[in-house]
């Protein structure tokens, strides 16, 4: 931290987190904020008694966020008579809540699934929470399985509105982003509250309560064209969660009732790939039918196999086809002017 | 696999908090045995333990007594490289998972709910389950759709489990198809697609096969071979090649993450507000008109010529498919390669 440089302020930092969780989890009665800026390590050597505190005040709020953070669940407990008086508010740590359940066991087996699901992510807020829960897990001290094959899995979140959307979602802000819709010229700002973040089939979707047309809605990520921002409005979400399962169920079930044709060149990659894509069937004739979610997302996808493949059905899938191919050759044909 | 680095003082604090109990649990561990255990090296263990040896409490006096310590067994710690929690403070149990860490391991389960390790129960659910049982509150609504994994990833895994090679179609990039016959290694993904990477017994050579493209897969009667055992794979699935072919790209800012994997250290060169110009590698124009022609409106070839021309023929044959006439039967044209 910049702003301090007292000369105890040598004291690192994870020792005075660490010495902080001690202190409230080891009092009953919990400790006022004035106790423990003059008695807890870290915070003890840069106390002024009876003097402004003020930067060390601000330095304990930070460092309750790190701890709530991390999944410690941090109690005020108000003296009674004296309900309002922050100088009475005492804090502390609740063993109970504080240690994970007794009788919660996991299987070497389940050790290194775990431990495979921590590798998924490489990057972001997803990888750094994912690797502390497993060292967490580390400390329950069992051993893993060696799987039989190695694994290098990897599931990225490319998009920049991933971050800013999952704090939102967090924090249940509602925000505004400029989103493109496939057709249109130009972006429209929607106003969202997020309910979940869920990837199917290889995409990235917002679900939340659209604002203006005050109903869910589902966002793909990679349309949200600018950086999605903050809001002063909160919301409530639903009792009982359920959002990101609904989210699902919702694309899986459009994902189902929606079905194209495409036919293929024999022996092609087209072939191979598209046979072997979730929900595909193939008839004769080099037809392939094809379950998909949007018809520009399958677009893209099958504009990437040239004269492989030919889309058929249904036509607004051919014509997005075709108008991605006219735009590829005209931005390939040799320039004019060269 | 990565080792684990804490980086910010929010780390170091979970990796405090998690090394206490386990040292409680185990009377005397060596520094590297407990540095295997977590994935760290040695010196973090050491760093952290004289931290712990040295931290507790203010206790009644408010003055960090003696007592209100931790305390080690020093002579084993500073002599043997072991260690002995002699005096325990406060805590004894391991700290619960934040929602949003219970959240970050549950979405990555369902990435994985596939995979034939769990096929035959719901180790998933019953996982997904104790994680939100030991979070501090309900895990966050971040989820990751079950994908139906490619059916070769099953096969893929018995012939390692028998240590039986393995033989199947493929068709290449470049439009081949050969019977090739490998030893899988390891399986990557990236997304949405699937990987193995194999000694190929053919090319005597560490090769790497998309899942989708195998085909007629069969674990044959032959013993896996030893040559792939040592080899070491590097982390990253697309490796430059000094045979790789250099295109200039100009796209669109928003599309740069798309073309991540082919940038590598390509500097990005702006030519007007919003495009950029990069450099991407790839093996062959077989992937080079499959990545333009996915990003259709998005990205162009600036060049060299041949490069341009080469797409330009891709999309003018995709084009002629249609210009036949909507859907009818015709006989596909033999696309060029």
């Amino acid at each position: 931290m910049p702003e301090s440089s007292s000369p105890s302020a040598r004291v690192p930092v994870e020792e005075r987190l660490f010495s902080l969780v001690l202190a409230l989890v080891a009092t009953e009665n919990g400790l006022t904020k004035n106790e423990i800026l003059s008695t807890v390590q870290g915070y003890r050597q840069r106390f002024v008694s009876g003097g402004d505190n003020t930067s060390l005040e601000r330095q304990f709020e930070r460092d309750k966020d790190d701890i709530r953070d991390l999944g410690i669940p941090m109690e005020t407990v108000e003296p009674p008579g004296e309900q309002g008086n922050n100088h009475l508010l005492r804090y502390r740590i609740s063993k109970g809540d504080y240690d994970l359940p007794s009788d919660l066991t996991f299987s070497a087996q389940e050790i290194t699934l775990l431990g495979l699901a921590s590798t998924v992510w490489r990057q972001g807020s997803l990888s750094a929470e994912s690797q502390r829960a497993l060292v967490k897990l580390r400390s329950l001290g069992i051993r893993s399985d060696d799987p039989v094959i190695g694994y290098a899995p990897r599931l990225r979140t490319r998009e920049s509105s991933f971050e800013p959307l999952r704090a939102a979602l967090e924090r249940h802000t509602t925000v505004t982003f400029p989103y493109l819709k496939p057709g249109d010229s130009a972006p429209r700002r929607r106003t969202v509250s997020p309910l979940a973040l869920v990837q199917h089939r290889g995409r990235w979707h917002l679900y939340g309560r659209d604002e203006d047309a005050a109903a869910p809605r589902t966002f793909l990520l990679a349309r949200i064209v600018g950086a999605p921002r903050s809001t002063s409005k909160s919301f409530e979400p639903p009792e009982g969660g359920g959002s990101a399962e609904r989210a699902l169920a919702e694309l899986d079930a459009l994902w189902r009732s929606q079905r194209a044709t495409v036919r293929v060149v024999d022996g092609s990659d087209a072939a191979t790939r598209l046979a072997r894509r979730p929900g595909s069937s193939v008839d004769l004739g080099g037809v392939i039918t094809l379950q998909y979610t949007d018809v520009d997302i399958l677009a893209d996808e099958l504009a990437s196999f040239g004269p492989e493949v030919e889309a058929l059905t249904p036509g607004d899938l051919r014509a997005a086809v075709i108008k991605r191919l006219t735009i590829l050759a005209h931005a390939h044909a040799p320039a004019e002017e060269d | 696999m990565a080792s684990f680095q804490p980086m910010h003082a929010q780390d170091k604090l979970a990796f405090l908090l998690s090394l206490v109990p386990y040292l409680m649990d185990h009377d005397r561990v060596s520094v590297a045995d407990a540095a295997a255990h977590f994935g760290v090296p040695p010196e973090q263990i050491r760093q952290a333990v004289r931290l712990i040896a040295v931290s507790g409490v203010p206790g009644e006096t408010t003055q960090y007594q003696h007592d209100d310590l931790f305390d080690i067994d020093w002579d084993a710690f500073e002599q043997d490289d072991e260690i002995a929690i002699t005096h325990l403070v406060a805590i004894d149990e391991s700290p619960r998972f934040s929602a949003r860490e219970a959240a970050a391991l549950i979405a990555g389960l369902q990435y994985l709910s596939g995979l034939p390790e769990q096929a035959d129960r719901d180790v998933v659910g019953s996982l997904m389950a104790k994680l939100s049982r030991g979070a501090s509150a309900a895990p966050s609504e971040v989820a990751v759709g079950s994908g139906d994994l490619d059916e070769a990833l099953a096969t893929i895994r018995r012939s390692v489990a028998t240590a039986r090679s393995l033989a199947f179609d493929y068709l290449n990039a470049r439009g081949e198809r050969e019977r090739r016959t490998v030893d899988p290694l390891r399986v990557e993904s990236l997304d949405a697609d699937w990987y193995v990477r194999a000694w190929d017994h053919g090319r005597q050579a560490v090769r790497t096969f998309r899942l989708d493209r195998m085909s007629g897969l069969d674990v044959t009667d032959e013993p896996a071979s030893a040559e792939g055992r040592d080899v070491v794979l590097p982390e990253t699935l697309f490796q430059a090649s000094p045979d790789d072919l250099s295109v200039e790209l100009e796209l669109s800012e928003a599309a740069l993450p798309l073309v991540d994997d082919w940038i590598g250290g390509s500097e990005r060169r702006r030519v007007d507000p919003d495009r950029v110009r990069v450099t991407v590698r790839l093996a062959h124009y077989g992937a080079l008109t499959r990545l333009v022609a996915g990003l259709a409106g998005l990205a162009t070839v600036v060049g060299p010529p041949d490069a341009r021309a080469t797409v330009e023929r891709w999309a003018g044959d995709a084009l002629a498919n249609y210009a036949t006439g909507g859907g009818s039967p015709s006989p596909a044209t033999g696309p060029a390669r």
